[in-house]
């Protein structure tokens, strides 16, 4: 099992060094071309059944395969992310399910109102009108939003996309909405659906974490300062070390028995602070986008902005008080 | 001395809410451009007066705290013009004169491609050739790079067995024979400001460009650095200022009552209390003209971080609210306070050293 991890782990990189250019995807986007190419490998839909035109890998695969992608486009792994993990269980189970077979082969571009807590806008009479704002994947021609229930709007959309800090490649604004809606559930489930998606969460973070680190770690490396390499100045290469530990710790806890909600804690605790000492290390070169540190950094707070606040942390607290009591 | 300052206070901030709108301060960031009609409006209009340095970090402070790449865009004008004020010649106070009035913009060119905190590595020469110095070199992350008609360089005039001997300061004119220029793109933060790479091709230099003694341009550097440093500490100020500004309101507006986000606020209002009592106290020294380099170490560092810890406390407790409003910008700008003007661990380093001198 470890060496067929091991082989997917490295299949999945190659095709990142080969075909992921982050910096053109932060800023064209992630193209037709490309979503067919992740599609193909089976990358797209990975975590989504045969059935459906998916891989219908296990959850570890999927994570290696989020993990490994992050490492070179945090945008990349956040779509494969929002189609498997918040997009399939939503529709999964009701008649819209018809749609991932398009999802998963790239056909369609999906996107989930995740940012958005509760939308404002109510479907009335299967249908939905009015303006969605602050929409991740305006481009897309299939839309989950969770108001009372959860719904399906189909498209097309009008939108307007504007800057957005992270994860640049995923089109960002507002949705201009007169559309059809297809009630998938009566109860708004996003709270459940990102509880559930806890480890493929922390896949990502995790991979931006080992990329943001190396890269500090090569180029400590190799930079030179009052005649040392930086790596010679301990508080430097000791904080980077302890980092290395942080990293490796949260990949024995994702892919082995710890319990989720632990090792996605430990992730989103973890995550913005790595990030950002990995532009520390780079000086200079590292508040601009060609090193590439920066976006890590940027996809790291809005990572955390999104799926870690007050809630997750009640959640942890009730589970945590929730445990059974052995010692009393 | 800053407590009487209160009008003076009120009048800049009055002036950022007025000019620092929402889409002005997003259409610089967007565009990456040096908003020159803000530099004028704020010269007419008093706004920075750099013959008194209470007021420049009272300035820096409120014009940060509401965007820091407008803030800092229209304080940098005049980056460097302390060396001219202190150790330059009457032609080069003539010029200093003419930045103030907001007729050139100036800059100082001190990092280079190959070594950023390490100043005294650095490979851009001066050689004497008669009368005249021979410049060549490249400087890097230069503010002002790109629009500044005047700079301040550090440059090495000899060889000599300590590091620190042997360097110069010039002030260039940016239209010499061989000088040019390239605007750097895509910083994370602080887009309004112009930054950019130097090129310096066997431009000639006179004995009038040379500010000071030959050979001392490193300690009239590291002065500089004493009064920068502060200049940047209230930078971070203002944009702790910002981010705990848009704390409050988001906590008011929406009722938040409990009380992890009450011990969120009260951290980020702590260490900005804490901020501006260590940078007012380090430049209270620095305006009697006996600064304390630890001091001011201490400051930089220390109110750099606590803007960080602010812009990503803003961040996280606006949630996704966060994403799409002024305050990802803020949190943006803050990264660079940490790096630039020695990055916190060369303030620490320094830090340490005083601290064992005074044993």
């Amino acid at each position: 099992m470890e060496e067929e991890n091991n082989i997917l782990r490295e299949t999945v990189a190659e095709f990142c060094e080969k075909n992921l250019d982050e910096k053109k995807i932060e800023t064209d986007g992630i193209d037709k071309k490309l979503t067919q190419l992740l599609a193909e490998q089976g990358f797209l839909g990975c975590a989504i059944p045969d059935k459906y035109s998916g891989s219908g890998l296990d959850e570890t695969s999927y994570e290696i395969i989020l993990e490994e992608i992050a490492k070179y486009s945090p945008t990349v792994a956040m779509r494969i992310f929002v189609l498997n993990s918040m997009y399939y269980p939503a529709v999964n189970g009701t008649a819209a399910e018809e749609t991932l077979k398009d999802a998963s082969t790239g056909k369609i571009n999906i996107a989930v109102d995740f940012i958005n807590k509760k939308t404002g806008n109510e479907s009335v009479s299967g249908k939905i009108k009015g303006t969605l704002k602050n929409i991740l994947g305006t481009d897309a021609d299939k839309l989950v939003v969770f108001n009372d229930g959860t719904s399906l709007v189909s498209g097309p959309f009008k939108s307007e996309s504007r800057d957005f800090m992270g994860f640049r490649g995923l089109k960002f604004g507002d949705l201009f909405l007169d559309n059809s809606v297809q009630v998938l559930d009566k109860s708004n489930r996003l709270s459940e659906i990102m509880e559930k998606a806890y480890g493929p969460a922390s896949a990502i973070a995790l991979g931006m974490i080992a990329s943001a680190l190396q890269k500090a770690i090569d180029y400590t490396n190799v930079r030179k300062a009052f005649g040392s390499q930086l790596r010679d100045f301990e508080p430097v290469s000791f904080r980077l070390a302890r980092f290395r530990s942080t990293e490796v710790i949260l990949r024995n806890s994702l892919y082995g028995k710890v319990d989720p909600y632990y090792t996605f804690n430990f992730a989103m605790e973890h995550l913005v602070e790595i990030a950002r000492y990995s532009v520390n290390t780079h000086g200079g070169y590292g508040y601009f986008k060609d090193f590439g540190v920066e976006k890590f950094y940027r996809d790291a707070i809005v990572m955390k902005s999104i799926f870690y606040g007050t809630e997750e942390l009640r959640k942890l607290t009730d589970h945590v008080y929730s445990e059974k009591i052995n010692f009393i | 001395m800053f407590e009487e300052l209160d009008d003076y206070r009120n009048k800049i901030r009055e002036f950022a809410l007025k000019e620092f709108t929402e889409e002005v301060a997003a259409e610089y960031d967007r565009k990456e451009s040096y908003p020159d009609y803000l530099r004028k409006k704020s010269l007419s209009l008093g706004i920075v007066d750099m013959q008194n340095p209470a007021k420049v970090l009272i300035a820096i402070e409120e014009l940060c705290r509401v965007d820091a790449g407008l803030g800092i865009a229209l304080t940098t004008p005049y980056f460097g013009s302390e060396v001219i004020m202190l150790f330059g010649n009457d032609k080069q106070k003539e010029i200093l004169n003419d930045v103030y009035r907001g007729k050139y913009i100036l800059g100082l060119g001190v990092t280079e491609p190959s070594g950023g905190s390490d100043v005294a590595a650095l490979k851009t020469t001066a050689k004497k050739q008669g009368n005249k110095y021979i410049l060549n070199g490249s400087k890097m992350f230069i503010t002002n790079g790109a629009i500044a008609d005047y700079l301040v360089i550090l440059a090495r005039t000899s060889e000599d067995s300590n590091p620190h001997h042997g360097l110069s300061t010039f002030l260039l004119n940016t239209k010499s024979k061989g000088f040019s220029a390239t605007k750097l793109e895509d910083k994370l933060g602080v887009r309004a400001t112009n930054t950019a790479e130097l090129q310096f091709n066997n431009i000639e230099l006179s004995e009038d460009d040379l500010i000071g003694e030959e050979g001392k341009g490193f300690y009239y550097i590291m002065m500089f650095f004493n009064i920068s440093r502060i200049y940047v500490a209230a930078q971070s100020i203002g944009i702790a200022r910002g981010a705990f500004d848009k704390i409050k309101s988001y906590i008011k507006e929406n009722n938040i009552k409990d009380e992890d986000s009450m011990f969120q606020l009260s951290d980020v209002g702590t260490r900005i209390e804490a901020s501006i009592q260590m940078t007012y106290n380090a430049a209270s020294y620095l305006f009697e003209f006996k600064p304390k380099p630890e001091l001011t170490s201490m400051a930089k560092a220390y109110s750099s971080e606590t803007a960080v810890f602010a812009a990503e406390e803003a961040m996280e407790i606006l949630g996704d609210r966060s994403l799409y409003e002024d305050v990802q910008r803020i949190f943006r700008n803050a990264k660079i306070m940490e790096i630039w003007e020695g990055t916190s661990e060369i303030e620490k380093l320094v830090i340490a050293r005083y601290i064992l001198k005074g044993e």
